[in-house]
């Protein structure tokens, strides 16, 4: 290996008199493509080096090769755990660049659809979280409940994991198929049952392994570059989805949750509070879908991109994710730069608590930021 | 924050920024403002724009233009109180791609996007601490997202075979 680490250390100075590397990941279950290589003296850690790069893609380049409809496919991948977020924000790229207008309709299915993978996205982080605590029940209900999430997922855009762009440029796919709304309904009354059962494992496991653990100032914050939970669990009230509104958002009556310790326990109450959150958007948000239905798509964006240049932030289950697209009237972007969160949770929010902390406390820490190595990496 | 007073913030901050820049910023169809200024003046500007509040160094982004032998540098700034998305845009010479790093500014959260920016670009910032490679691993070619590194060639001729009747696809 030739890359160049600051704590780079060589065999013989592991087992140094002045300290121990341990190194947390890359396969460590529930990363996965990512580490973290520790330096410890006793329990404690006393450096952290993030170590990036093996999901690394190449995905900007990728798409100075393709058409905003190929591109749209393409941004599913952008994060796993949260592809339809990542759709919208190509999609709405490419749709700021072309001036097109989206259908009413087509943005309220845009604006439920982001909602509902907001919430599969907390229900995973929930689940790894629990299981990197070593609380296995939390485990298996998260994970068990986030299924009906994708049943949903599949009925609507044919994928469960990757919905294959179907937050398009210029609107959505298809339409919503017959029965949909009755469907989404069904989802939301599990997931506040699924909510309940999450309260009333608080009290135990999490809170006692969260509380008082990566502790991070909001000034900190800040300099870091956290946003998105992360950063409102730090005492910030900043969302994307109220502070610049896109697609319906300015239309929808919601809060922001926000907490002012800024430890792993608050960061897991925010996202529990956000689902609750997300439940009452999509709520208002079908009720006043409107009822005229859709017509079948037409890819029309497989003509030119007109010339110019967009920076468009959408507020995603991570934080904030934004595409800088710059356009020179060719059928596809001259360039695409891909603004994730993750870059900054995963490497300087993260060194920065994982420092001083205690090596049992590591996993809290390091699930506690919802992190995901595919947004990082891209 | 209601939402008058928010476009009043918003105004205020504009106004703030046209003086203290000298020149108005463009204000796009979406409510975003983007300002050019010359590549020598870069920092300074930079730091009124820190001064004016804004906090978030959103992302730094560099676009690659080989045939005017310039990189773009835009830096994509948010005021959490004021509600503004400015982009600063800078174009420097591709042949001496040096500039004045923003850590001194936004601290980490533009270091990290300057040292994807010097691995991917070639891009050096000068006072930024830590450049060291994020994604790549033993490489020595060319930093990769330079529009003249043709990618599917570099992948054609690294991995796969001509006389191969099996790869023959990738080099018709």
């Amino acid at each position: 290996m030739s890359k160049a680490t600051g704590t780079e250390t060589t065999r013989e100075s592991q087992h140094a008199a002045d300290g121990f590397d341990l190194y947390f990941g890359p396969v460590h279950p529930g990363s996965g493509n990512f580490g973290v290589k520790l330096r410890l003296e006793g329990e404690r850690v006393i450096a952290a080096r993030a170590d990036p790069g093996y999901l690394h893609r190449g995905f900007e380049k990728l798409m100075e090769y393709r058409t905003p409809m190929q591109n749209a496919v393409l941004s599913d991948r952008l994060c796993i755990l949260e592809s339809l977020n990542w759709n919208l924000v190509h999609a709405e790229a490419v749709d700021r660049l072309c001036g097109m207008e989206i259908p009413e309709r087509a943005r309220y299915i845009r604006v439920i659809l982001a909602e509902l993978s907001r919430i599969q996205s907390h229900i995973i982080w929930y689940g790894v979280l629990s299981k990197a605590l070593g609380f296995d029940t939390g485990f298996k209900v998260a994970f068990g409940y986030r299924d009906y999430v994708l049943d949903l997922f599949e009925f609507v855009t044919g994928g469960r994991v990757y919905p294959a762009g179907y937050l398009c440029p210029g609107g959505v796919r298809r339409d919503f198929p017959q029965g949909a709304k009755k469907r989404i309904e069904d989802l939301l009354a599990k997931m506040v049952k699924m909510l309940r059962e999450f309260e009333a494992y608080d009290s135990k496991t999490i809170a006692a392994r969260c509380r008082g653990v990566g502790v991070l100032s909001l000034d900190e914050a800040l300099r870091l570059g956290a946003t998105g939970p992360v950063l409102r669990a730090s005492g910030l009230a900043a969302d994307v989805r109220r502070d610049a509104p896109y697609e319906i958002y300015d239309e929808l009556d919601f809060e922001i949750p926000t907490r002012e310790e800024g430890d792993a326990f608050a960061r897991s109450i925010i996202r529990r509070r956000e689902i609750e959150e997300s439940i009452r958007i999509v709520r208002q948000a079908l009720d006043r879908l409107p009822a005229e239905p859709l017509p079948p798509v037409k890819p029309k964006v497989a003509g030119r991109i007109p010339e110019g240049e967009v920076y468009v932030r959408n507020e995603i289950a991570r934080g904030e994710a934004a595409v800088y697209m710059r356009s020179v009237g060719e059928d596809r972007p001259y360039r695409c730069k891909i603004r994730g969160p993750d870059l900054l949770h995963m490497i300087p929010v993260l060194e920065h608590l994982l420092v001083g902390a205690e090596v049992a406390d590591v996993p809290a820490i390091y699930w506690s930021l919802n992190i995901c190595p595919a947004d990082m990496d891209r | 924050m209601t939402a008058i007073e928010s476009e009043g913030r918003r105004a205020e901050l504009l106004k703030r920024i046209g003086s203290s820049f000298g020149t108005e910023p463009r204000i796009a169809e979406d409510g975003t403002a983007w300002i050019s200024v010359p590549a020598g003046d870069l920092g300074k500007y930079l730091a009124l724009a820190r001064d004016d509040g804004f906090d978030h160094c959103s992302a730094i982004s560099v676009t690659d233009w080989p045939e005017e032998e310039a990189f773009e540098l835009t830096y994509h700034l948010w005021s959490y109180a004021g509600r503004v998305l400015l982009t600063v845009k800078s174009r420097i010479d591709r042949r001496k791609a040096t500039v004045d790093s923003a850590v001194p500014l936004w601290g980490p959260s533009a270091g990290i996007h300057e040292r994807e920016l010097h691995e991917l670009f070639g891009v050096r910032f000068s006072g930024n601490p830590d450049l060291a490679p994020l994604f790549l691993e033993s490489w020595d070619g060319p930093p990769p997202f330079r529009k003249d590194f043709d990618w599917r060639a570099y992948v054609r001729e690294t991995f796969y075979e001509e006389d191969d009747p099996r790869e023959q696809s990738y080099w018709d």
